[in-house]
C-alpha cells in the first residue's frame, strides 16, 4: 500500500469513525459521553439557580452567604461560582496531575526550568478557585518518584523553584487558612527543602479552610509499599495482630490519610496523557478522571470549570458490591 | 457498495497498517451491571481477536465476568486462561488469546495478603522473639507476593472502560501506573470504529514515564 493511499485511508477512517461514534446525551445528567474520554466537552447542562436567586453575589470581601434554604455556605472570594456549575455537586476532593510544563517551554524554545515557573500561576487560580467554590481538598502531583531520573540540573532548580515558592506564598496561604502537607519520599529531598516543608506544615496544621496537599517525591507503589511497612511496625509493636491485617489496615497507612477525605473524587490531568503514572494508585479506584489536552501552563478558569461540570454531569459510580 | 460496507473495508486498511505489537496487553473494565452481557462481552474478544490482541484481562468489580468465564471459554475456542499459559503472556506465540479474569478481590485485597504473607515469612525467619524486619519489604518484594497469592498478570498498556463511569472501578492498584485510560462509553452502545480508534491513537503515542 502506497504512502498515500494510506495516509487517505486514515483521513478516510477518522471521517468514519466520527459518523460512527454514537450521539451524546444532551441531558444535564448524562449517563455516558459516549466518546473517547479525552475529547472531553461536556454536555451543555441547564443553568442551575436557587430559588432564583444568583449562587453568588461577586463581593469581593469574605462574607459568608447563606442561601434561603440554609444550605452550607460557599464563602465569597470574588470570583463567583459559573452559573452551570452546582455549589452541592462540587467534588470534595479534587486531584491534579500538572503535566506538560516541559513541552510548554519546548515549544517556546524555553529551558525546561521557564516551563516549571510557569507551572505555578496555574496552580495559584486552581487554589484560588477551590477556595472561592467550596472544594476542600486539593491534592496535586508536583514531582514524581520517576522524576528524580532527570537530569540533575532540572531536578535541582525544581526543588530550589520549590523552596522558594513556598517560602514566598506563607503569607497568603495564612491569610487564606489553607493547610499544606506534603506526600512523598520527602528524606531524598534537599535538607533546607525538608526544613522548609517542616515548617510549612506546622504553621499551617490548624488552617481548615483548604487542604492543599503536594505530592514531591511521591509515587502510588511507594505509598502502597510505606503503608506495608507501617503496618509490618505495627505488628511487631503489638498494636495489631498478623491475622488482622485486611485492606482496610493498609488503607489506613497510606499518606493521604492526612485528610478526613483521602479518596479524590475527580482526578484532572492536563497535556492530554491518559495515565495516572503512578499517581495515589491506591485511592483512585472510584475516582472520575478527566483528562484535558492543554497543557498545564495553559490551563484556565474555563478548563477548570469544563472538568467540574463534566464532573457534575456524571452518575458516580462507588463500586458497592451487590 | 454503501457507506458501511465503504467503512468496514477502510477499518480492515487501518487495522492491517497498526502497530498491534506495540499493544502487548489490554485490559478491558467493565461496569457489573453491563457485565452481564455475555454475548457482547464475547462479540468485543471476537473483535479484539480479528485486530490482533491476543493478552486481554476482564475486570469488572463484582466477579460477574468471573461466572461467564465457562460460557466465554466455550465460543472463544482459540482462547486459553493466563493460568493455563506458563510463559510471559507478552511474549508468547500469538496463535491463540490468552484471557485473565479479574474482580475485586484481586485488587486491594490482594495487596493486603501479599503483605500478609511477606510478614509471615519474615516472622519464620526471625522466630526467637517474633522480630520482624519491616525494612526488608521493598517493591520488588511486593511484586514477587503478589504473583505467589495468584495475581500473575502484568501491568496493562492500555485499559479501556465501558460503562457510564469514567474511573477503573477498583482495577488493581499495583498494575496501572502507565497504563493508558480510554473511556468507551457503554457496552449498549459499543462500535467496533470507536474500539479501533481507542487502539490507532494509543499506538501513535509517544510514551514518557516521567523521565
Amino acid at each position: 500500500m502506497t504512502f498515500l493511499s494510506c495516509r487517505f485511508a486514515i483521513f478516510c477512517f477518522k471521517v468514519a469513525s466520527r459518523r460512527a461514534a454514537p450521539s451524546r446525551s444532551s441531558s444535564k445528567r448524562s449517563s455516558s459521553s459516549l466518546s473517547i474520554s479525552w475529547l472531553s466537552s461536556p454536555s451543555r447542562g441547564t443553568s442551575v439557580r436557587k430559588d432564583d436567586a444568583p449562587v453568588s453575589t461577586g463581593i469581593t470581601a469574605s462574607v459568608p452567604y447563606v442561601s434561603r434554604k440554609g444550605v452550607s455556605p460557599v464563602v465569597e472570594c470574588g470570583v463567583p461560582m459559573p452559573a452551570e456549575l452546582r455549589e452541592e455537586l462540587m467534588p470534595k476532593h479534587v486531584a491534579v496531575i500538572m503535566d506538560g510544563n516541559r513541552r510548554w517551554a519546548k515549544m517556546r524554545g524555553l529551558p525546561p526550568s521557564e516551563g516549571h515557573v510557569a507551572l505555578v500561576p496555574p496552580l495559584r487560580m486552581v487554589v484560588k478557585l477551590c477556595l472561592c467554590w467550596g472544594i476542600k481538598v486539593l491534592t496535586v502531583f508536583a514531582f514524581s518518584t520517576e522524576n528524580l531520573l532527570r537530569p540533575k540540573l532540572e531536578v535541582d532548580f525544581l526543588f530550589s523553584h520549590f523552596e522558594r515558592t513556598a517560602n514566598s506564598e506563607i503569607e497568603a496561604i495564612m491569610r487564606e487558612r489553607i493547610k499544606i502537607t506534603v506526600i512523598g519520599d520527602t528524606s531524598k529531598l534537599p535538607k533546607s527543602l525538608q526544613k522548609t516543608i517542616t515548617i510549612i506544615e506546622e504553621k499551617t496544621k490548624d488552617n481548615s479552610r483548604l487542604h492543599l496537599i503536594m505530592a514531591i517525591n511521591y509515587g502510588g507503589k511507594y505509598d502502597i509499599v510505606q503503608a506495608c511497612k507501617s503496618v509490618a511496625k505495627k505488628v511487631q509493636d503489638g498494636i495489631i495482630h498478623l491475622e488482622d491485617i485486611n485492606e482496610n489496615i493498609v488503607e489506613k497507612e497510606l499518606k493521604t490519610n492526612c485528610t478526613e477525605l483521602p479518596y479524590p473524587d475527580l482526578l484532572i490531568r492536563t497535556s492530554g496523557e491518559l495515565r495516572v503514572s503512578n499517581f495515589l494508585l491506591w485511592q483512585l479506584a472510584y475516582t472520575e478522571f478527566f483528562f484535558h489536552k492543554k497543557l498545564w501552563p495553559d490551563f484556565g478558569k474555563d478548563e477548570f470549570v469544563e472538568a467540574l461540570k463534566s464532573f457534575q454531569q456524571r452518575q458516580r459510580r462507588y463500586g458497592f458490591l451487590s | 457498495m454503501d457507506f458501511r460496507d465503504g467503512a468496514h473495508n477502510l477499518y480492515h486498511i487501518i487495522v492491517a497498517s497498526l502497530h498491534i505489537g506495540k499493544l502487548r496487553y489490554l485490559a478491558v473494565v467493565i461496569e457489573s451491571e453491563e457485565a452481564h452481557q455475555t454475548s457482547k462481552v464475547i462479540k468485543l474478544l471476537q473483535w479484539l481477536d480479528s485486530v490482533g490482541v491476543k493478552n486481554v484481562c476482564l475486570y469488572d468489580m463484582n466477579g460477574v465476568l468471573k461466572k461467564s468465564k465457562d460460557t466465554i471459554f466455550q465460543i472463544m475456542k482459540n482462547a486459553k486462561s493466563i493460568e493455563e499459559v506458563n510463559e510471559d503472556v507478552t511474549h508468547h506465540a500469538p496463535d491463540h488469546m490468552t484471557l485473565e479474569f479479574v474482580s475485586y478481590v484481586d485488587g486491594k485485597e490482594a495487596v493486603a495478603k501479599a503483605a500478609n504473607l511477606i510478614f509471615v515469612e519474615n516472622f519464620k525467619r526471625h522466630d526467637i522473639g517474633g522480630e520482624l524486619d519491616h525494612q526488608i519489604l521493598l517493591e520488588s518484594h511486593l511484586n514477587q507476593a503478589l504473583q505467589i497469592v495468584g495475581c500473575k498478570g502484568p501491568e496493562p498498556d492500555l485499559l479501556l472502560v465501558y460503562g457510564p463511569v469514567r474511573s477503573h472501578l477498583g482495577f488493581p492498584p499495583w498494575r496501572i501506573r502507565y497504563t493508558e485510560i480510554v473511556h468507551m462509553g457503554s457496552l449498549n452502545f459499543m462500535r467496533y470504529g470507536s474500539l479501533i480508534k481507542a487502539i490507532y491513537n494509543f499506538t501513535k503515542v509517544r510514551h514518557n514515564y516521567g523521565t
